[in-house]
């Protein structure tokens, strides 16, 4: 009964008293930091999944991001897809790139994988920047129709988030599901010792890109929901800058902990936005924010341990285990 | 007599009307300016903060308008996040009748489908993306894009007698028009392209370009960059004494060039709009009093804003007493030569692309000298 109570407090939030509050307000602009904060919250989780969970530092998030939306902005520009078909070919794209890339690189450790990947992601930048005759470089792609799934218009303020709320939902499940069952323990045991894990048996490369495709998918998704919502992709949108905000967020929310990214996500999304009245020491704010976050909580705003504590109790999670005393799992 | 006195009556009859509407008029009209007041441009956005607020007080300060003019300026820093964020919050705004900004193009334009879609003018100072105005009847723009500039570019080149030239220009929007709009022009003309060369945003090594186009013996070379790079490449271009004319595009025009590539900038071609040692009696006013208030001599960004709220604030003018959204489109719309500091400006109605008057400077002993 426990279980469930949690889940839907969530889910109320999400698609009744958010909205709700949202709609009667009535404005453009905090709907439009709703959508915002939906498309970083896919991004975080799944960058939560890579960094966070299975422990590989990736410095490239952000070229997934954009190879998502240009796909997302390319099939829906010259070939008429309807978003119903962009959402999940944008999401498969990025995915096809993220095995592609993963392969030679995940046998790279620490910081040598995030350096690879840095480079990885400079490199698509680049491309989307030169490819002048596919991507119209750094002209952009603009008239990108909105959000009209299978015929059905939600191109309103209300239908978009609906939207993007149903898919960060359905994200965030996903991302729960994995990373919270003994799939997510093998994942953090990886993350703790690669070798130790291997030498146990788990297979240690085809892990990391299992999960690297996952991660690489639903940030596919977040572009793709980017770029119908905003109309226009410009490779500018999706540099290294991006990487870095989004890593941010998953430090900040608090490393492996699913709460966390979420947590984290709002706060930089929605903190440059609420000191505004400050004016222009607002990003310095900011910055001097997450750098006292980081210090006083260098476990994040809301750390591992306490994050999967909360979902073991509230969300039913796989290993809660039988009736033993001491639940399965780690501690 | 009888019809003044009649008139009379007739004015003091209607007094009350007059008097409900004058108060039922707004006690200001405010416009919305999203601009980067932080991060990587904010040196612009400040520059256009400052031009924007000598403008609006001189404005309120003649009282051309009953009611006083504000501007609510918001920093965007130019990041497409903050931009739609930024127009969704002046859209939200009723009492905001028009917008300004933003600084790049890509911002421009995502927040210009925000305000296509609500109805909300929009007149960017810098935005020259060839799709910006074309987004919907909203949007307009105060600069020469390089679908005017380039032409007249090709035509002087022509008039200098360059039958050959090497284009070199930054991988950007704005770069990539610079050599279509560039070498179409000069195509027409019978000329030759000989060599294109795009370099990435933030490389400042052009010596393998430089050979690269120097190989293609070319009569002149057209580039197209802003001047922290167009120092770099004309240093270069020096240090490997490559001594073909070069010809620029008008954003290089800012005396920090000189400075930077000392005699390498020596010679140099270009065009603009806007020259801050300008003989022109209202030039000199505005760049007097921009010295005298900010301690730096404006440049050509600071220029184009100066002029942008100028226009809007005179199509608010023309829109009184009705200044709604709609009205101040219309009047945008109909700019017909307007003074600016950047020269003459007109409006196409259709377009909504900008026609000025572009002036010819050469740099001579390290100062930029007009060419009749």
């Amino acid at each position: 009964m426990r279980g469930a109570l949690a889940p839907l407090a969530v889910a109320a939030a999400l698609f009744a008293i958010l909205p709700m509050g949202l709609s009667m307000a009535g404005s453009g602009y905090l709907f439009r930091l709703a959508d915002v904060t939906l498309i970083f919250c896919i991004l975080s989780l799944s960058m939560q999944l890579i960094t966070g969970v299975a422990g590989l530092l990736t410095l490239g998030h952000a070229a997934f991001y954009g190879i998502g939306a240009y796909a997302a902005a390319i099939l829906s520009t010259r070939l008429g897809f309807d978003a119903g078909l962009t959402i999940p070919a944008a999401g498969l794209v990025s995915a096809l790139f993220g095995v592609l890339i993963a392969l030679p690189t995940m046998r790279l450790v620490s910081i040598y994988f995030a350096v690879a990947t840095l480079g990885l992601g400079e490199m698509i930048y680049v491309t989307l920047l030169n490819w002048v005759s596919f991507t119209r470089g750094p002209l952009g792609i603009g008239d990108i129709p909105p959000l009209r799934p299978f015929g059905f218009d939600l191109s309103s303020p209300l239908g978009s988030y609906f939207l993007l709320a149903a898919l960060a939902a359905l994200c965030l499940l996903v991302v729960h599901r994995i990373a919270h069952s003994y799939y997510g323990n093998a994942l953090r045991a990886l993350r703790e010792d690669d070798q130790c894990a291997d030498a146990m048996g788990l297979p240690v490369v085809r892990l990391k890109i299992e999960v690297f495709a996952i991660a690489t998918f639903l940030a596919g998704i977040a572009g793709a929901l980017w770029a119908h919502t905003t109309g226009y992709v410009n490779p500018a949108d999706f540099r290294f800058a991006e990487s870095i905000l989004i890593l941010a967020m998953v430090v900040v929310g608090g490393l492996g902990s699913i709460p966390g990214a979420i947590v984290g996500a709002a706060l930089l999304i929605l903190l440059p936005e609420a000191l505004r009245a400050i004016g222009e020491v607002r990003i310095l704010a900011v910055g001097l924010i997450m750098f006292l976050c980081i210090l006083f909580l260098p476990k994040g705003l809301f750390g591992e341990v306490a994050a999967l504590d909360l979902v073991r109790r509230q969300f039913g999670a796989a290993w809660r285990g039988g009736s033993a005393a001491r639940p399965l799992g780690w501690r | 007599m009888t019809t003044t006195r009649r008139s009379l009556l007739v004015a003091a009859a209607l007094a009350p009307f007059a008097a409900k509407r004058a108060t039922a008029q707004p006690r200001r009209v405010l416009i919305g300016y999203q601009l980067p007041l932080t991060g990587e441009f904010s040196q612009y956005g400040e520059r256009f903060r400052n031009s924007a607020l000598m403008a609006l007080e001189a404005f309120n300060r003649a009282g051309r308008l009953p009611v006083p003019v504000d501007i609510v300026f918001e920093d965007t820093r130019s990041d497409p996040r903050e931009a739609v964020a930024v127009a969704r919050k002046f859209v939200d705004n009723r009492e905001i009748v028009a917008v300004l900004g933003d600084f790049s193009s890509s911002a421009s334009i995502q927040a210009g489908r925000v305000y296509a879609e609500v109805g909300m003018p929009q007149l960017s100072q810098t935005a020259s993306h060839p799709d910006f105005v074309k987004i919907s009847p909203w949007q307009f723009r105060n600069i020469t894009t390089q679908a005017y500039e380039g032409p007249r570019v090709a035509e002087w080149m022509r008039e200098n007698g360059v039958r050959r030239v090497a284009v070199v220009a930054i991988q950007n929007d704005w770069g990539q028009s610079v050599v279509s709009n560039f070498a179409e022009a000069f195509r027409a003309g019978g000329g030759e392209v000989v060599a294109t060369q795009f370099f990435n945003p933030g490389n400042r090594e052009f010596r393998a370009i430089l050979t690269e186009i120097a190989r293609a013996r070319p009569d002149a070379i057209y580039i197209g960059m802003f001047y922290e790079d167009g120092a770099a490449f004309l240093q270069q271009r020096r240090q490997l004494n490559i001594r073909v004319p070069v010809y620029a595009t008008s954003s290089l025009y800012e005396p920090k060039l000189v400075e930077l590539a000392g005699a390498g900038a020596e010679g140099v071609f270009l065009s603009t709009t806007f020259m801050s040692t300008s003989p022109e009696p209202h030039v000199r006013a505005y760049v007097e009093e921009y010295r005298r208030r900010f301690g730096s001599d404006p440049n050509m960004f600071s220029a184009q804003a100066f002029d942008a709220v100028n226009i809007l604030l005179e199509a608010i003018v023309r829109a009184w007493p009705e200044v709604t959204r709609a009205r101040v489109r219309e009047e945008l719309a109909k700019t017909r030569d307007f003074p600016g500091v950047t020269g003459v400006t007109t409006f196409d109605p259709e377009t909504r692309e900008p026609a000025k008057t572009l002036a010819r400077m050469r740099i001579e002993n390290g100062q930029f000298v007009l060419v009749r």
